[in-house]
């Protein structure tokens, strides 16, 4: 359900300076970050804590960053990172009020002090890092594997060169929630709404020429809720950091649907 | 350990509070806000409608009403809202067909919406006084 305003447990309190630069320090040096912590064992509200980043020693990323502050600074903040190249999607979250991945976010593309949250409107388990159960089964549920009623060939299932061409801008998707999570519909009907990543996922499996069970697939969209929650608000597009289109693929699918009504 | 909040105990990330506002966001809650006020401008147009039947002087009370400045700044929004939607649900139909989405067409789409809902507007109340002469 639509509610605007964060629940009580859940209110942003006013949080710590970790490491202010002494006076007369060179301004341009440190860059200023204001991180979203949650203490589970606490038992207090989320706090917005900030730090200081020393750029002569830090990296140009927004991931250098988190990463100087907890080896320097402050070694309880937690956050989710691996490839730090951008292909594992584990280092999503909310910087300068859009959801991307922090290891491909150059800091110089935010101005002034950068805000870091977890990815919106889930529910936290500590710092930077949201329980991503839901999305998780969701994804289950629209079964993302290869299905096939013909007997399974000696090699591989064929594809011609043209519909491998049609998976291009939906197989790259590396699953880090940005787009889901930027979405206000998702917001409000995240429960029964899948969300434009897993209907990108969708479209990926209906898409394949291989996959026998398109029909099926689409049975499973048609809903008022699971795919027509989607209202073209086009946050998924503009948050997407791997430059896909889910709100494109999500178009795709309606079409399709329709196609087959008629 | 042992304290740790579970389930519904955990705090939920913020969202309205804290996601930039983008233009196709806008335009999108924009959308949905001229739709509210053309249900408000069609309980005008209602008014309008019943006092006709209801005879000359309920009549000319509602059309005192719309010459006044209150009534007139009333229609000029109502026609602008009118004006904005349809532009809106044409944008929409075009999505509709897959075409458009992509991240410079969504842009531009939104300019063309709130320049033509705008200049539209204008022309229509510029007709509408050239023809009534003025008043």
């Amino acid at each position: 359900m639509v509610q605007f305003t964060l629940p009580k447990n859940s209110k942003v309190k006013k949080g710590k300076a970790w490491n202010p630069p002494a006076q007369g320090a060179p301004a341009a040096r440190y860059r200023e970050y204001r991180v979203y912590r949650f203490d589970p064992d606490a038992g207090d509200n989320p706090r917005l804590d900030t730090y200081w980043v020393d750029m002569e020693d830090c990296g140009p990323m927004v991931l250098d960053a988190l990463i100087w502050i907890k080896n320097n600074v402050d070694p309880t903040l937690t956050f989710r990172r691996s490839c730090r190249e951008g292909v594992c999607g584990s280092c999503s979250m909310n910087i300068a009020g859009t959801n991307t991945l922090a290891c491909t976010m150059h800091a110089d593309d935010a101005r002034g002090a950068i805000a870091v949250y977890p990815l919106p409107h889930l529910p936290v388990i500590k710092d930077l890092v949201p329980d991503m159960t839901g999305f998780y089964a969701q994804l289950r549920a629209i079964e993302p594997w290869l299905k096939t009623d013909s007997p399974t060939p000696q090699k591989e299932w064929r594809q011609s060169k043209e519909d491998r061409d049609k998976l291009d801008g939906l197989y790259e998707c590396i699953l880090c929630a940005c787009c889901s999570t930027a979405c206000p519909s998702y917001w409000w009907n995240g429960d029964r709404y899948l969300g434009p990543a897993i209907l990108l996922q969708a479209d990926r499996w209906i898409e394949d020429s291989r996959d026998e069970r398109t029909g099926e697939r689409l049975d499973e969209l048609d809903d008022p809720f699971r795919l027509y929650r989607c209202h073209t608000i086009l946050n998924c597009t503009k948050a997407c950091p791997k430059g896909l289109n889910p709100a494109a693929a999500i178009a795709s699918l309606k079409r399709k649907l329709v196609e087959r009504g008629e | 350990m042992g304290k740790a909040k579970l389930g519904a105990e955990r705090p939920l990330s913020p969202h309205l509070q804290i996601y930039r506002p983008m233009l196709t966001m806008m335009m999108s809650i924009a959308h949905r806000l001229s739709g509210v006020a053309n249900a408000v401008g069609f309980i005008l147009l209602a008014w309008w409608l019943v006092a006709i039947a209801s005879g000359p002087e309920a009549y000319a009370q509602v059309s005192r009403f719309f010459a006044g400045i209150p009534g007139r700044v009333l229609l000029f929004l109502f026609s602008w809202a009118l004006i904005h939607h349809m532009l809106g649900g044409i944008r929409h139909l075009i999505w509709d067909t897959g075409s458009g989405l992509d991240k410079t067409s969504i842009e531009v789409f939104a300019w063309l919406t709130i320049i033509g809902s705008t200049v539209l507007t204008v022309l229509v109340w510029v007709a509408g006084y050239t023809i009534m002469g003025g008043r």
